[in-house]
């Protein structure tokens, strides 16, 4: 059974679903378990949701005390950037943990962070700085693109055993979609195909799907016919649905959202030129943001970010229709 | 506080009071967009502190930084354009409400990172004591950044060094959503730099005369090198964190509470009492404002939004 | 452990640290390139060490600093595992993969260290937050070192553990220096000749300062702070004061650069070599046998005994990390994940 909710009321009901399954579950983070999310304290009790002060370190540090010591907490941290005043602890404490002890303890915890705006909240709030997490091997990111994916990857990630960066994006916050009921697990490191084609392939994630889905359908008119593919987790990262699609299609189009130096698109064109370099008929194109500091003013945000219409010239060059876009 | 200044201060109060209503109407209006913070309320700090500073001491704020910035003599229709995105703005549209920066009247800036910019004034402490100038610098915070540990930070090498820099923090009692009880069992922030020993005041934010007076006598030992001093000022937000913000974690003062603890009604009521203004000049005080207010809007909106090469090119220096 | 102290107990465990904390300085010149990296010793932070963990009982946890080997010593950890990590080897505390710096026992309730400093303060909370919600009674200690305590960690957890009453003890090991600068250099309280326990008044939590160097009254000072965690009532911050007797670490070097244990930062670099006669003088482990053997709670021979027998544990340990073999190459990926 499934019906519809918004992709954040997804995410609280894993979230929730998980606490009262697993009484070693956490939730906390700084404005949390205020009047508006009383429903946690009132169902969890005090101890195990808790409004924290504006302490990055401290909140994520706790996290991997706690984890350490035998529990699952999960940070709302609210904000990516948010970590950045903690990056320490996200990339030089908890990934390395468990290595460093050779396998002798776990540092199962969730930071839970809000990404890649695009409505004016300027540069210190609208990054997509997800290439900071997925340099750092033991830490596992994941970006689900639908209410479903993101109910089925957040219950995945706080039973993980391992550190995850669980990033929602700002703008598919209030999106609806059908969510299964219950418990629903999305497996990590399994990319969803979300549209089938045989004349490119379109890897997107986060917001960056839907913006693909919708160019693939302005493309269909035009008798292109587009794979859409989410890697859904981007570490682990599902190369070999990329590969496979790549092989049918011959044509590479990566979507991203982040600067065009740091996106994951970059990690994955180097996967695909090293593996399947005889695959490609076309140069593989990523459409991403322009190496900026995301602007304030209205034009100069959507000068810098990309779009469908973005997608849809990138397509049409690497098919030949069109000049190949900068 | 004598007449003069105290006629300019409020001004200056009735000015942010009457821009940050309009800001807040057009943010509602989708003029202004992003994420706006506007200081209802607290004007009296801004006011108290920033009419007395010169254009070379630098001053720090954070998100709610609107009342900073004009306190400290940032034009207004500059301000307006830029909250509008506006290639006339402070920062020609890139930076906006959270992001405001005018060097040329040492408003050096305002952060959107809790308590990022207090060791970034620490910086400017610094360079006045290098450079041996009598300049300050001054930061304006919240009680939520006092948990931060950038601000302990800061509060020792200021101690160490003994740097020329005053502390200002605005305790509306509320981090963001969250009461201060559930931040902290340390009451008051000039009880958190206890430890650090530097001199310190708590005072009643929306009295502007003692907020005045205390920066006051801070300034005037920080331009002879003495630093640093902290000044925290109990404050009501008198509005949610942000425009749009339901606020309903907080209870809302009664209006008639509020009137009483108004910092321009209690200036103004006392400058008619003590005799420098009457009603009508109290009046044209805050008419000026509102027109202020009104010219910077229709300046912002009859200004050009920024070319796309503006990106690029101030990418780097 | 009872709430009296064992004196033969913590003096055996004092002479256990030392003798081990003497042969990783001895490897460097004994054994050259076995230990490569990074090792801090602790030499001279024994009584602070055992008199800290002596107050601990089982379900106890402690969480430290990348300065880590006395700790789990004390604990109960085997020494030919910890030395056998320190050379790198599969017999390793931790199969070789963490190294001095990181030593972790969970087992013995060790249960790890940053090697960033101030950074494993909120991990100690993190698991006395677990603590309280077990609700054993079980309290964490919380090694840290003055230096520490101008880092945002520190003022972020303080705050936070005083505020939920988390069952924690934070002891602050002062040994005067962080790295090379000495601490009247870099804090403001130290500079104005103040404890630095002062600090605790900034979250509503008390604090105490001790002579690092008498494993009783740093037995009793913790002792009475873990007994307040136990018992629900919140954290303390207690500043022990010590002085390591040895640099802060060995020389770090490329390859090719033999390391060694240069003399101690007072000597080394501000030339006073006053300051280090004095902390010679006060060298806890020789106080601790002056006093165990006039105490009358062991005789010359017997204190001469313990320390023959730490001295060959501690030998077999060197001899046991040298025979170890490395870890197989696949063991480098093995530990990145737990799932």
């Amino acid at each position: 059974m499934s019906r519809e909710l918004p992709y954040i009321a997804a995410i609280d009901e894993a979230i929730h679903q998980e606490m009262a399954r697993d009484e070693t579950v956490l939730y906390y983070g700084q404005n949390l378990a205020t009047v508006e999310n009383a429903p946690f304290v009132s169902d969890f009790g005090a101890d195990r949701v808790r409004v924290t002060p504006i302490s990055e370190t401290a909140e994520i540090g706790m996290a991997v005390g706690a984890a350490m010591a035998g529990l699952r907490p999960v940070v709302e941290l609210y904000m990516a950037e948010f970590m950045l005043v903690a990056m320490d602890q996200v990339t030089n404490e908890a990934p390395r943990m468990r290595a460093m002890s050779g396998g002798q303890v776990k540092v199962p915890l969730v930071l839970k962070a809000g990404y890649g705006f695009a409505a004016g909240w300027a540069g210190q709030h609208t990054g997509v700085i997800t290439n900071m997490f997925l340099g750092v091997p033991g830490l596992k990111v994941v970006a689900p693109a639908t209410p479903a994916d993101a109910k089925g990857l957040m219950a995945t990630a706080i039973r993980d055993d391992d550190p995850v960066v669980f990033l929602h994006h700002y703008l598919l916050t209030l999106v609806h979609g059908d969510v299964p009921e219950g418990e629903y697990l999305v497996p990590f490191g399994q990319a969803s195909v979300r549209r089938t084609g045989g004349d490119v392939t379109l890897v997107a994630t986060g917001w960056m799907v839907d913006r693909a889905l919708a160019a693939a359908e302005l493309l269909a008119g035009e008798g292109i016919e587009a794979e859409v593919i989410d890697p859904r987790t981007l570490a682990p990262l599902d190369m070999p649905t990329i590969l496979s699609s790549v092989e049918k299609t011959g044509r590479l189009v990566l979507v991203d959202q982040a600067p065009r130096h740091s996106a994951v698109s970059g990690v994955i064109a180097g996967e695909v030129a090293e593996h399947g370099f005889g695959l490609l008929k076309a140069p593989i194109v990523q459409v991403t943001a322009l190496d900026a500091t995301v602007p304030y003013s209205e034009p100069l945000e959507a000068h810098v970010l990309p779009d469908e219409d973005r997608i849809a010239s990138a397509v049409r060059s690497v098919l030949g229709t069109a000049p190949v876009a900068a | 506080m004598n007449s003069d200044d105290a006629l300019r201060v409020l001004a200056t109060m009735e000015r942010i009071r009457h821009f940050e209503e309009r800001v807040a109407r057009l943010k509602l209006a989708g003029e202004v967009f992003g994420l706006i913070h506007v200081s209802v309320g607290q004007e009296g700090v801004a006011a108290g502190t920033c009419t007395q500073l010169r254009d070379d001491d630098a001053v720090y704020s954070g998100h709610r930084a609107h009342g900073h910035a004009l306190a400290k003599g940032a034009p207004m229709n500059r301000v307006m354009a830029e909250l509008m995105g506006r290639e006339t703005g402070l920062c020609r549209g890139m930076g906006g409400s959270m992001h405001l920066v005018d060097v040329e009247h040492g408003f050096l800036g305002a952060t959107g990172v809790v308590g990022g910019n207090v060791p970034m004034a620490l910086g400017s402490a610094l360079a006045s004591r290098l450079r041996g100038e009598d300049s300050v610098a001054v930061v304006f915070f919240g009680d939520g950044a006092a948990q931060g540990g950038h601000v302990l930070e800061t509060f020792n090498l200021a101690s160490l060094w003994q740097l020329p820099l005053i502390l200002v923090c605005e305790n509306n009692g509320f981090a963001e959503f969250t009461p201060r009880s559930a931040h902290t069992v340390v009451e008051r922030v000039s009880d958190a730099v206890a430890p650090y020993d530097f001199a310190r005041e708590t005072v009643d934010g929306n009295d502007v005369r003692a907020v005045w007076s205390s920066f006051g006598g801070f300034l005037e030992r920080a331009r002879t090198g003495e630093g640093p001093f902290l000044l925290e000022c109990l404050t009501h937000r008198l509005s949610g964190h942000y425009v749009g913000d339901p606020a309903a974690y907080r209870e809302a003062l009664a209006a008639d509470e509020w009137r009483k603890l108004d910092p321009i009604v209690r200036l103004r009521t006392s400058l008619i009492e003590d005799g420098t203004l009457d009603e009508a000049a109290a009046d044209a005080i805050a008419a000026e404002a509102i027109a202020e207010v009104e010219a910077a809007e229709t300046f912002g909106r009859d200004s050009a939004y920024p070319p796309e090469s503006l990106t690029a090119e101030v990418a780097y220096a | 452990m009872s709430s009296k102290p064992d004196l033969t107990w913590m003096y055996t465990q004092m002479v256990r640290i030392r003798e081990f904390e003497e042969r990783v300085k001895r490897t460097f010149t004994d054994h050259p390139g076995v230990i490569r990296g990074h090792t801090h010793l602790a030499d001279g932070v024994e009584a602070s060490i055992v008199g800290s963990v002596s107050t601990l009982r089982e379900g106890d946890q402690v969480l430290a600093t990348y300065r880590c080997h006395g700790y789990p010593l004390a604990m109960g950890t085997s020494a030919d595992a910890m030395m056998a990590e320190i050379y790198g080897k599969a017999t390793g505390l931790c199969k070789g993969i963490g190294g001095s710096m990181h030593l972790t026992d969970p087992a013995n309730g060790f249960l790890g260290t940053s090697g960033i400093v101030g950074q494993g303060i909120p991990h100690a909370a993190g698991a006395a937050w677990a603590a309280q919600i077990r609700g054993n009674q079980d309290v964490v200690l919380s090694f840290f070192g003055d230096g520490a305590s101008k880092q945002g960690s520190f003022h972020e957890t303080l705050n936070v553990a005083s505020l939920w009453k988390l069952p924690i003890v934070f002891v602050m090991e002062n040994n005067g220096y962080n790295v090379v600068t000495q601490s009247f250099q870099e804090d403001a309280n130290a500079a104005a000749g103040q404890d630095l326990s002062i600090k605790a008044t900034g979250y509503a939590m008390p604090g105490v300062t001790i002579d690092g160097g008498d494993p009783v009254a740093v037995h009793e000072a913790v002792g009475a702070a873990v007994q307040r965690a136990r018992d629900g009532e919140g954290p303390t911050l207690v500043e022990s004061k010590v002085y390591r007797l040895s640099a802060h670490g060995n020389l770090i070097a490329p390859p090719g650069v033999p390391l060694h244990y240069p003399e101690h930062e007072a000597i080394e670099v501000f030339g006073d070599t006053e300051q280090y006669a004095a902390a010679l003088r006060g060298d806890p482990v020789p106080r601790m046998r002056g006093r165990v053997v006039s105490e009358g709670v062991l005789t010359s021979d017997e204190a001469e005994r313990i320390a023959q027998e730490a001295r060959d544990e501690m030998q077999a340990a060197v001899q046991f990390g040298l025979d170890s073999p490395y870890p197989e190459l696949d063991e480098a990926l093995a530990y990145v994940h737990a799932s």
